[in-house]
């Protein structure tokens, strides 16, 4: 019994590991290798390591979240729907993939796994407690604040450059003509939209104070609102309802002249896929 | 055996709950409504309507997720009941970590309304998508430290203890902080009211707009199984349960879910829903520092 949903968990951890490749869409692939994730955290659960299966099941549901929506946010693939190639680089990927085979299966067959069954009613949570916050504490806090320095690090420094030049000072699309004043729709302070709420270190232009404090109002009001340049090219109905929701999408068919950042388009998945 | 029993009782309970819920729900919109009358037959009116409708797509929908998403959001609802216990020692899912699995739950959630409005390849849906990811996430973050906190007096994170250290005194006297903020979270997992950001009304219906037919039935009853599933633990962890003098333990269970699930679906019809950015703001500034002062509180009741 045990064996049979060891073996099947296994087999759906593999095959949805496998799916993470295959797949067009980073949304999919997110939470193929989520599924995989899930069906190792059942593992943990058979070998009656009860607290870190099912830790691992949520800690991977909210990750994996969280990563899609920043994965489609870099690559600026609105919505994540568009279809793209997760796999790139052949050549270079397949001798990575097979050292890294070699290399785990050698560390596996090398070590000398500990077989020595549970009693059933060992507590075991309360020994993890212990050492979580015993002897380990100090290694264990010294990683965790020190992956949290990275990860805002990371999304520091790889936000700052953006579509059209640094943010920091003042990331404006190019105009219309040469020399001309900006192309598409006005940012609002703050960037508008969801958490960007509060900080000011935007650059962006301000075309209008907004009239309330709170950035919940403007958002929506934006929506309704002309572009302020007469110049700028109108944008049809339909850009406004979805344009609060993608706001690279309005300034889209205009070629940006210093090309910063990759086109998803040209330059199929770049970095399809974030170290979990 | 007594697991069969547990499960049966689990799946009657269920099924009553969710009829009751679309009941009361009905109750409340028509009652707001200045309308009067309500049938016991109304949800099944509803249903069947749903059934006998056909179900129409969307051009090129994800529907091995879309389905999923739907199926999915039944099962954690029933995985949440599942985990809570109907007398003592009997859970269907009576493990050492259930309060840790209910959490599972939680952060699924969010990634299965994510997928259900993601799978329709239809901006409105997408829209509600992202918008209750951003607010279902801190949302969650919240639930974390009330469920740790309600652990804390039982030293336990099995429902089961926690059920049972609440005999003297239910938490929800114990941590006055901690009610109000699980039942926060019981308005966002059941996509209700002021934290109804994925299917609200302002995007028509956010992420179950294209949802038809049998499609929409088997979302709304999700929706509702899961408004049961989280009153049953929310009962558990701060209203003491099954605990109670005369009546057998599984109707004070029964009594103290419908009062929650009352509770939930009136705030859902009666409370306002902010905008997304000022709803973000709320949670992380006001609601979060909160919930720590919930933990911090529960840590200085437990520490003695």
């Amino acid at each position: 019994m045990m064996d049979i949903a060891f073996y099947i968990l296994s087999a759906i951890a593999i095959w949805s590991g496998w799916r993470v490749f295959r797949v067009d869409s980073m949304i999919r692939a997110t939470f193929a290798l989520m599924v995989s994730f899930i069906c190792v955290g059942g593992i943990a659960l058979l070998m009656s390591a009860d607290y870190i299966g099912i830790a691992t099941v949520f800690m991977m549901a909210v990750e994996m979240m969280v990563m899609g929506l920043f994965m489609v946010m870099f690559m600026m693939n609105p919505a994540g729907l568009n279809p793209m190639q997760m796999v790139h680089q052949y050549r270079l990927s397949i001798g990575a993939g097979i050292v890294a085979f070699i290399g785990l299966t050698v560390a596996v067959l090398a070590t000398d796994l500990p077989h020595n069954p549970l009693p059933a009613d060992r507590d075991t949570m309360r020994d993890l407690g212990i050492n979580l916050l015993g002897g380990s504490m100090l290694i264990f806090e010294t990683a965790g604040v020190t992956l949290l320095a990275t990860m805002l690090g990371a999304v520091i420094l790889s936000s700052r450059r953006g579509r059209f030049g640094n943010s920091d000072v003042g990331a404006v699309p190019p105009g219309l003509q040469p020399g001309g004043t900006p192309a598409g729709r006005k940012v609002e302070a703050g960037g508008g939209h969801g958490g960007h709420g509060g900080h000011g270190g935007h650059d962006m232009k301000i075309v209008k104070t907004p009239e309330h404090e709170d950035m919940g109002h403007t958002h929506h009001e934006m929506a309704e609102e002309k572009p302020a340049v007469s110049d700028a090219e109108p944008m049809d109905q339909r850009d406004h309802a979805v344009g609060h929701k993608q706001g690279a999408k309005a300034a889209e068919p205009l070629k940006p002249e210093h090309d910063h950042s990759p086109d998803p388009h040209k330059d199929h998945g770049n970095t399809p896929k974030k170290e979990p | 055996m007594s697991f069969a029993i547990a499960l049966i009782e689990m799946l009657t309970f269920m099924i009553f709950g969710v009829f009751l819920a679309a009941v009361l729900d009905a109750f409340f919109y028509r009652r707001i409504a200045g309308r009067s009358g309500v049938s016991l037959l109304m949800p099944l009116y509803a249903a069947a309507a749903h059934l006998s409708r056909q179900r129409l797509t969307t051009e090129a929908p994800d529907r091995l997720n879309w389905f999923l998403s739907i199926s999915g959001f039944l099962a954690l609802g029933a995985i949440g009941l599942a985990v809570v216990p109907f007398g003592p020692q009997t859970a269907v899912i009576g493990m050492e970590t259930s309060v840790v699995l209910w959490g599972a739950c939680e952060s699924l959630v969010v990634v299965l309304v994510f997928l259900h409005g993601w799978s329709p390849n239809s901006p409105l849906a997408l829209i509600g998508a992202y918008r209750y990811v951003a607010i279902g996430l801190p949302i969650m973050l919240l639930s974390m430290f009330v469920l740790i906190a309600v652990a804390l007096p039982a030293e336990s994170l099995d429902l089961r203890a926690i059920v049972i250290s609440q005999e003297g005194l239910w938490n929800v006297i114990r941590q006055p902080l901690g009610l109000p903020l699980f039942l926060l979270l019981g308005l966002s997992l059941t996509l209700r009211g002021p934290l109804d950001y994925g299917d609200s009304a302002d995007l028509a219906g956010g992420t179950s707009i294209e949802d038809s037919g049998a499609n929409r039935a088997g979302w709304q009853v999700a929706r509702l199984a899961m408004l049961v599933g989280f009153s049953a633990v929310a009962a558990s962890a701060f209203l003491g349960g099954y605990l109670g003098p005369v009546l057998p333990g599984i109707v004070w269970l029964a009594l103290k879910t419908l009062t929650v699930m009352a509770v939930i679906i009136a705030m859902g019809h009666l409370l306002a829903r902010m905008p997304v950015a000022r709803m973000l703001g709320l949670i992380w500034k006001v609601l979060l520092p909160i919930a720590f002062l919930d933990l911090l509180l529960a840590g200085l009741v437990a520490l003695p």
